[in-house]
């Protein structure tokens, strides 16, 4: 904002007081958010205050809604991370989801077709799935890298691969003749699964979500593979000239993001669900796409917007099954709520 | 002043960040006028003129035009208003006709039928015609040379109308003939009424073809005077504010005259060999290329634009591959390495485009200075990059080449061009090299920048790099070259030494004229012959 036609420069208000506007407009945005969010409410015939109370109670009421959050978050922070590495370079992995999957059947196969049990399987199946992941998306990676094949719509396309073999192989190979024709895979043996939080209803997967931040923190901000990784994105040529190995970098990011990806698979299934179903997501390879973005690629960033969607996915559940209010209505709120969330980034911002 | 100016600006300011571009100046161009503005690089020129085209929004100031005060916050103000500009860079669709280049802003866009198409070609054609800029109206963008593109930006202006035209450097990236053929158009454009901003760092041009001449310095206003008032070495000291010399100016760099072939001695460092690459057209752009330089010689690849020394630059840093030949950098061959292996092995690149390939402007100039050291000692460990140690050598390294920024913190894309291209030279010529790529070193720069460049690629020279000039600035290479190629579409075509040196026959052979050389002028470095 610039003043012309005068001679005098005043400081506008923004500027002198950036801390306190910066308050302002976030805070702004988020009543904005309750107001329209209330509105939809309203036209959908329920009472808005007390959708918003079994949104709140429905995810910080007790210490089993907390652990719903915190389950929910989970997968979105561990994606939304390696997602946020790779849109830093420039790198645009839109596959997470099918990554997610395969990592999910290279961890759950490993330890149905073992019949090991005990903390070695778990390990065994965590690098699996992270492994599997990171294969399945360093092809998208090679492909940009040799050929210039745009990795939007190979790592989009390859999603359906992912998801759709998942699928044929829980069904035929590992599927469970006593669920009949319900698509998940034979049950994992308890032993195999990740133990809980103590007092809460959530997995120990929050942990290793929550001990990601400071690593991809700290890559990001203060190594030199982070620097290149900027670089790159930023500009690409001169980072070539500047001898960064380009190539190999976007194979990297490609892995590392599917890497992350398959590790929530695998946390997913050993976590959550203790088999192999299409249950194991819940788009949460799409939605880290938005968590990465409205976290501005900066890993608390990425920590603040996962717990925020996982907030208002699990918030919205409640509300919709408190109140009767349709599904699709949670959605939209969701949508208004992200909108205005990044409205306000962008007016809170004073440079 | 009888007449009401065309466009009267007062007390602009303008900053960036902390930089202050332009500190309060006043500018007034009045009908049927050429004015000259002249400046180094950093002075402010391009950013005036940008508000004036409502790029900018001013921090303070007016703008009236014919007397009646304005606000130009977008183009589309300007445009409205009568004002055009053509950019340094140009701002058309390669892809595109020249008519379809033309429709492109206006209301429908690309989705014009093909009646409006050919108004706007039998319209094109009429401003050319009357204007004597002739262009085919149905050419496609990319098949013209960069003098008729220039033609179809300034055709534009008119096209809608422009009474005010503004041209930032018209003449930086044409040949001497193009630009023979340019000024008197734009003096017939004059006399016909319209007013005409030209911005360059050419004085002759300035002081020849211009009505008047607005200098700037630092963001300030200096003088505006008439050329009869002045000089070529007057000017040139407003500008530089201290006195230079006119062969600081590159107005008339003589060659000593010099028997003594540098280099002779030293081993090759550099050796290209039978190199061949396809552009990305997937034409032939370098056929059969073959050149070696010496420690402690400069040797220029003179050619046009599109004649192959962009893609000889990109196969050389190892951003395209060749299809045929070999390069070897110290004896080591190079052809298909990495470039992080070329610059280990001791290679250094100063690219063409500084901000495209030499710089990463949303980074601080801290780390523009070791972007390739990044993570090597002392800037960190593989683990760990020292901010500290970074900010301490990009302050020892502004001062030492003088580089005019706030500090290590600032921005590198809020730099001029002079000072961008320092911080280039600053990191590659800072590190332990062998051989040097320098790749249009000076393009777009000021003289004091122009000087500063000529005087560190000397020096590097003196200290035994290897250095492969690439340019199309014929002062450049008379000023620099020990030998000297011409590279004529995709061939090297002719080779002197520098006792030989002699502009006429370099410009001639770099537009396609290659006399018949004498025995004396064949060099012991083969060259293949088109």
């Amino acid at each position: 904002m610039t003043v012309a036609q005068s001679s005098v420069v005043l400081p506008p208000f923004q500027r002198r007081y950036a801390q306190l506007w910066t308050v302002l407009v976030s805070g702004g945005g988020v009543v904005l958010a309750f107001l329209v969010g209330g509105l939809l409410v309203v036209i959908a015939g329920g009472d808005p205050l007390a959708a918003f109370r079994s949104m709140f109670s429905g995810t910080l009421g007790s210490t089993f809604s907390i652990g719903e959050l915190l389950v929910t978050a989970t997968p979105l922070l561990i994606i939304g991370l390696g997602l946020a590495l790779a849109f830093r370079g420039r790198v645009y992995n839109i596959g997470a989801e099918g990554q997610l999957f395969v990592g999910a059947l290279a961890g759950g196969s490993l330890i149905l077709e073992l019949h090991a049990s005990g903390t070695v399987l778990i390990a065994f199946a965590v690098v699996a799935g992270i492994v599997a992941g990171a294969l399945w998306a360093s092809v998208v990676g090679y492909l940009r890298a040799r050929w210039s094949v745009n990795e939007v719509i190979s790592s989009l396309l390859m999603n359906y691969i992912g998801i759709f073999g998942f699928d044929y192989v829980i069904r035929k190979p590992l599927g469970d003749p006593a669920a009949g024709n319900a698509l998940a895979s034979r049950q994992l043996p308890t032993s195999a699964m990740l133990p809980s939080v103590s007092g809460l209803y959530a997995h120990v997967g929050i942990f290793i979500a929550l001990g990601l931040v400071p690593f991809v923190w700290y890559a990001m901000r203060a190594t030199p593979f982070g620097y290149r990784i900027r670089m790159m994105g930023l500009n690409r040529e001169a980072a070539q000239v500047a001898g960064v190995n380009t190539a190999r970098l976007t194979v990297v990011l490609m892995a590392l993001s599917g890497g992350l990806a398959g590790l929530a698979g695998v946390i997913q299934v050993i976590g959550v669900e203790g088999r192999m179903d299409s249950g194991i997501s819940a788009n949460y390879g799409f939605t880290a796409i938005v968590v990465a973005l409205l976290g501005r690629l900066s890993a608390p960033g990425v920590l603040a917007a996962a717990l925020l969607i996982a907030f208002l996915n699990v918030g919205g559940q409640a509300m919709s099954v408190d109140n009767g209010l349709p599904y699709s209505i949670v959605l939209a709120i969701e949508g208004v709520f992200v909108l205005f969330v990044l409205i306000a980034d962008r007016f809170g911002r004073t440079r | 002043m009888t007449k009401q100016p065309t466009v009267f600006m007062r007390g602009i300011r303008k900053h960036f960040g902390d930089f202050a571009a332009l500190k309060g100046v006043d500018f007034e161009l009045r009908p049927g006028e050429i004015h000259g503005l002249l400046g180094e690089n950093g002075a402010g020129k391009t950013t005036l003129m940008n508000v004036l085209y409502g790029l900018h929004e001013p921090d303070a100031g007016t703008i009236e035009l014919h007397g009646e005060p304005v606000r130009l916050r977008t183009p589309q103000d300007a445009i409205a208003h009568g004002i055009g500009m053509v950019h340094q860079h140009f701002m058309l669709v390669p892809t595109l006709t020249v008519a379809e280049n033309m429709v492109l802003g206006e209301k429908g866009g690309a989705f014009v039928g093909k009646e409006r198409l050919q108004q706007a070609a039998s319209r094109l054609r009429e401003r050319g015609e009357r204007y004597g800029l002739a262009v085919d109206p149905n050419a496609r963008v990319w098949q013209l040379s960069v003098g008729q593109q220039q033609r179809v930006e300034i055709l534009r202006a008119l096209y809608r109308d422009a009474r005010v035209l503004i041209l930032d450097e018209p003449t930086a990236s044409l040949t001497a003939p193009e630009t023979e053929q340019l000024l008197p158009r734009l003096r017939a454009l004059a006399d016909e009424g319209a007013s005409i901003v030209f911005i360059t760092h050419h004085l002759e041009e300035v002081l020849a073809w211009t009505d008047r001449i607005t200098v700037l310095r630092h963001g300030e206003l200096v003088e505006t005077l008439r050329p009869a008032e002045t000089s070529a070495v007057a000017l040139a000291r407003s500008m530089v504010g201290r006195p230079v010399t006119l062969k600081e100016l590159g107005v008339d760099v003589s060659v000593a005259p010099s028997t003594e072939h540098r280099g002779t001695g030293n081993a090759p460092m550099l050796e290209v060999n039978g190199l061949g690459c396809r552009s990305d057209r997937g034409t032939a752009a370098l056929d059969d290329i073959g050149v070696s330089v010496r420690g402690g010689e400069i040797v220029a690849v003179a050619g046009v634009e599109g004649n192959g020394q962009a893609e000889l630059e990109e196969v050389l840093c190892g951003l395209r591959q060749p299809a045929a030949g070999t390069v070897r950098l110290g004896g080591d061959d190079v052809t298909h390495v990495t470039t992080l292996e070329r610059l280990r092995l001791g290679m250094g690149v100063i690219p063409s485009d500084r901000y495209r390939r030499g710089l990463i402007r949303a980074l601080p100039i801290g780390e523009n200075l070791v972007l390739d050291q990044i993570g090597e000692r002392p800037y960190g460990t593989p683990l760990r990059v020292s901010r500290r140690a970074i900010a301490a050598r990009a302050r020892e390294l502004i001062e030492r080449f003088t580089i005019r920024a706030t500090g290590p913190g600032q921005l590198a894309g809020e730099l001029s061009g002079g000072n961008a291209q320092r911080v280039v030279l600053a990191r590659t010529l800072s590190r332990d090299i062998r051989v040097l790529v320098a790749a249009q070193p000076t393009r777009g720069l000021d003289v004091g920048a122009m000087e500063f460049v000529w005087a560190r690629l000397d020096e590097a020279r003196r200290a035994g790099v290897a250095i492969l000039l690439l340019s199309t600035d014929l002062d450049e290479v008379m000023a620099l070259a020990d030998r000297c190629c011409v590279l004529y579409r995709g061939r090297l075509v002719a080779e002197w030494p520098r006792h030989e040196l002699d502009r006429e026959t370099i410009g001639l052979a770099m537009g396609g004229v290659v006399g018949t050389p004498s025995p004396a002028t064949v060099p012991e470095q083969v060259v293949t012959r088109a």
